[in-house]
């Protein structure tokens, strides 16, 4: 039989009923009005508006192909209040003027009461609403009616199935007990006047289990036992109802106990579900986290579900990204095997410089290179007692004070970038006159001298090149350093393919006031320079970004972007010429790679990537071809 | 004068039994009285009754299913129904004349509109 109602049917009856209650007795007293009775026929018209627009309301609210939310019917309380408040306002007029007669005040009380129907007193429709994020309950509640007596039990029963619950029944408290521990309720309607095992104890026994005190009860009192009643409120029952029972009150309080269940259930799930994302966070710290397990929490549709979502697909793309990352790497380890076997003699060439200390503290062990603005040592740090890098800086870059000045506080400033893709920066120091730069010792070669052997390298390796060179840019740009310097001749590889960017903050020196006129003087080559830097213009990170685009396009084809027999015609083809694209020179570069090179290597900085991290992402999301 | 028509009315809700009745009383029907579906089926299969009035919300046998009982039976055949729902939802109308339902009305009830089609139904009969 209840199949064939909907939900939003059953409502339209429930808030119809009363409406036709109202009008159909009000239409009688307006017919036994005498033609002439204006006094009270106003009232009865302004009865018959009311309800009109009672019902303009309910049909308006209550649409039929849509399923009826609590936040419908509470809105439909609050529309209702208004009209409501009129039709009682003119009934209890007329039933006070009584000098309509008997039998007309009788149908005068009929339409009060029909109107208090209209909207049960208690309804606060002022409360907040519940969030209706997760998809509502559908499955209907389960309620068990506890009654020794068998005409209440079915009484209730049918009403409540009427309301399209799932009803079960039990003849006393211990077979209660028994249901409830089998089966899954979400409310217990609870006599208390039986033999035996009373409601008192019922009572007790429910809300003394964990297991079964969150299911709501509403005892049943008989009218003038309103202490049993509130004793049993006051032992944890949800409410209590009298015999014999209002089917309106009925049907809001049990509605009212199902509704407050089911939001603490949904609590609780909700609950678990934010423990479980805190647990998953707690597993990646952990390293322990697989992706996937949130599943369930995912499948939700509120907050905590759309959190689990983007939780799981960022776990799932670090890893990816780490996986990829690791793979590169270990391509990248082959080209640096391969390498320092093909020039063997490499080290022994180095001109060895033993002996000496430093500022008492360093002790030089051998040279390890000579460039352009110094030279490099291996060096003994004896109060660490640790082996590191030293850098000697050519006296004549700093014999500008504002360049000194400028260089120092770039020093400290490289000196807080911890990142292990970064060649850390220990001392600055004074030499005879010069200075002198300590830093992390790195066991390796250069990229420098990797393309210089291999011509040129693989997408993965190039990739893995690119992946950690982002990486460092990233944390030396969050310190607020500009490297202005990247270049392969800056860029370590050690023997596990771990990339180490060196000399941040070094470049620093070898600025000068102007740009374009002393660069070629100053710098071996600008090659990896972008055009804003060569034009003494002010720099920022995307500078590095251009250089690192230079980097890529070298490793994967082996060849510059720009190329030219003096500085100064490199110099003008770079300001004027757009550079080649990569994949033109090296077919197996990938597409996507590609496109990002030609970014990084665009003129205007505005058009290239802008940050260091959007580099890196990119990258990540580069398949080989 | 014809003799009164007999109108029989199946509803559970009291104060619906009592506002109807009344009403059609006052219009010169001669009314019966149901309160559940299977009285109803009852009651129109023996009584000798013009129109039922059958409320389709009914415990039990509902409206629907004591229509059809109503025309399963000799009587019932010749009997006119207007079926009566709250719920007013679309569908039901055909639902309703599908289950052996003259007419169909929605309440809360427009009663001079309930009274043309009980006339209606009549056939016109005075």
């Amino acid at each position: 039989m209840s199949g064939r109602t909907s939900a939003v049917g059953e409502l339209r009856h429930t808030f119809r009923t009363p409406v036709n209650h109202i009008v159909g007795y009000t239409e009688m007293l307006l017919e036994d009005l005498p033609p002439d009775d204006e006094s009270h026929r106003a009232p009865l018209k302004a009865i018959l508006d009311a309800a009109h627009d009672a019902l303009t309301q309910i049909s308006a609210v209550l649409v039929p192909s849509e399923t009826p939310a609590t936040e419908t019917v509470r809105r439909l309380y609050a529309e209702l209040e208004e009209p409501q408040a009129r039709i009682i306002r003119a009934v209890t007029s007329l039933i006070s003027a009584q000098d309509l007669g008997e039998s007309a005040a009788e149908d005068l009380r009929r339409i009060l009461h029909a109107a208090e129907q209209l909207r049960p007193a208690g309804i606060d429709t002022d409360a907040p609403a519940e969030p209706e994020t997760e998809p509502a309950d559908t499955r209907p509640a389960h309620v068990l009616v506890v009654d020794d007596i068998e005409d209440n039990r079915q009484l209730l029963k049918r009403r409540l199935e009427r309301q399209g619950l799932t009803v079960s029944t039990a003849e006393d408290g211990k077979r209660a007990l028994a249901m409830v521990e089998a089966e899954a309720f979400d409310l217990v309607l609870l006599d208390i006047m039986m033999p035996e095992m009373d409601g008192f104890a019922v009572l007790e026994r429910l809300k003394g289990n964990k297991a079964t005190r969150d299911i709501p009860v509403i005892v049943i009192s008989a009218l003038d036992d309103v202490a049993s009643a509130v004793r049993c409120i006051e032992n944890g029952a949800e409410d209590f109802l009298s015999k014999p029972f209002d089917p309106v009150l009925l049907k809001a309080r049990v509605g009212t106990s199902i509704t407050k269940k089911r939001a603490r259930d949904r609590e609780r799930a909700f609950i678990e579900s934010a423990e479980s994302v805190a647990a998953a966070a707690a597993a990646v710290e952990a390293g322990t986290y697989r992706t996937g397990s949130l599943g369930a929490v995912a499948r939700r549709g509120d907050a905590v579900g759309r959190l689990a979502r983007v939780f799981d697909a960022m776990a799932t793309s670090i890893r990816a990204r780490e996986q990829l990352l690791h793979e590169r790497v270990r391509a990248l380890q082959v080209d640096v095997a391969r390498a320092r076997e093909a020039q063997p003699g490499a080290k022994a060439d180095a001109m060895p410089q033993t002996g000496e200390r430093i500022s008492g503290r360093y002790e030089i062990i051998e040279t390890l290179g000579r460039g352009g603005m110094g030279a490099v040592f291996r060096a003994r740090d004896s109060e660490l007692n640790e082996e590191v890098a030293l850098k000697t800086l050519k006296r004549d870059s700093l014999n500008d004070p504002a360049v000194l000045e400028r260089f120092k506080s770039e020093i400290r400033l490289a000196r807080r970038i911890t990142h292990r893709n970064v060649v850390r920066t220990h001392d600055l120091g004074e030499y005879e006159g010069g200075y002198y730069l300590t830093m992390e010792l790195v066991e390796g070669i250069t990229l420098r001298e990797l393309i210089d052997t291999r011509h040129k390298l693989g997408v993965e390796s190039a990739l893995a090149i690119g992946t950690q060179l982002a990486d460092a840019l990233v944390a030396a740009h969050a310190e607020g350093v500009i490297h202005r310097d990247v270049k392969p001749h800056n860029l370590l590889l050690d023997a596990s393919g771990t990339l180490k960017v060196m000399d941040f903050g070094v470049a620093r020196l070898s600025e000068r006031s102007a740009g374009i006129t002393e660069v070629g003087l100053v710098v071996g080559t600008p090659a990896y320079m972008p055009p804003e830097q060569l034009l003494g213009e002010e720099v920022d990170a995307r500078a590095d970004l251009y250089s690192a685009g230079v980097v890529l396009f070298e490793a994967l084809t082996g060849r510059l972007p720009f190329d030219a027999g003096t500085p100064m015609l490199l110099i003008a083809r770079l300001l004027q010429e757009e550079a080649p694209r990569a994949r033109s020179v090296e077919p197996s570069v990938p597409e996507e790679l590609d496109a990002l090179i030609a970014q990084l290597l665009a003129k205007k900085p505005d058009a290239r990537p802008q940050t260091a991290a959007a580099l890196r992402d990119r990258l990540a999301g580069i398949a080989p071809a | 004068m014809s003799e009164a028509k007999r109108v029989l009315l199946v509803e559970d809700n009291e104060m619906n039994r009592d506002m109807l009745s009344r009403r059609l009383q006052r219009r010169g029907f001669e009314v019966g009285i149901a309160v559940d579906g299977a009285a109803g089926v009852e009651m129109a299969l023996t009584g000798g009754f013009d129109v039922v009035l059958m409320d389709m919300n009914l415990p039990e046998i509902d409206g629907w299913e004591a229509a059809r009982r109503i025309r399963a039976g000799e009587e019932g055949k010749r009997v006119a129904i207007i079926a009566l729902t709250a719920h007013a939802m679309q569908g039901d109308r055909e639902k309703a004349l599908a289950a052996g339902c003259d007419e169909y009305d929605t309440k809360p009830v427009d009663f001079e509109r309930l009274l043309g089609k009980i006339a209606a139904a009549l056939g016109g009969s005075p």
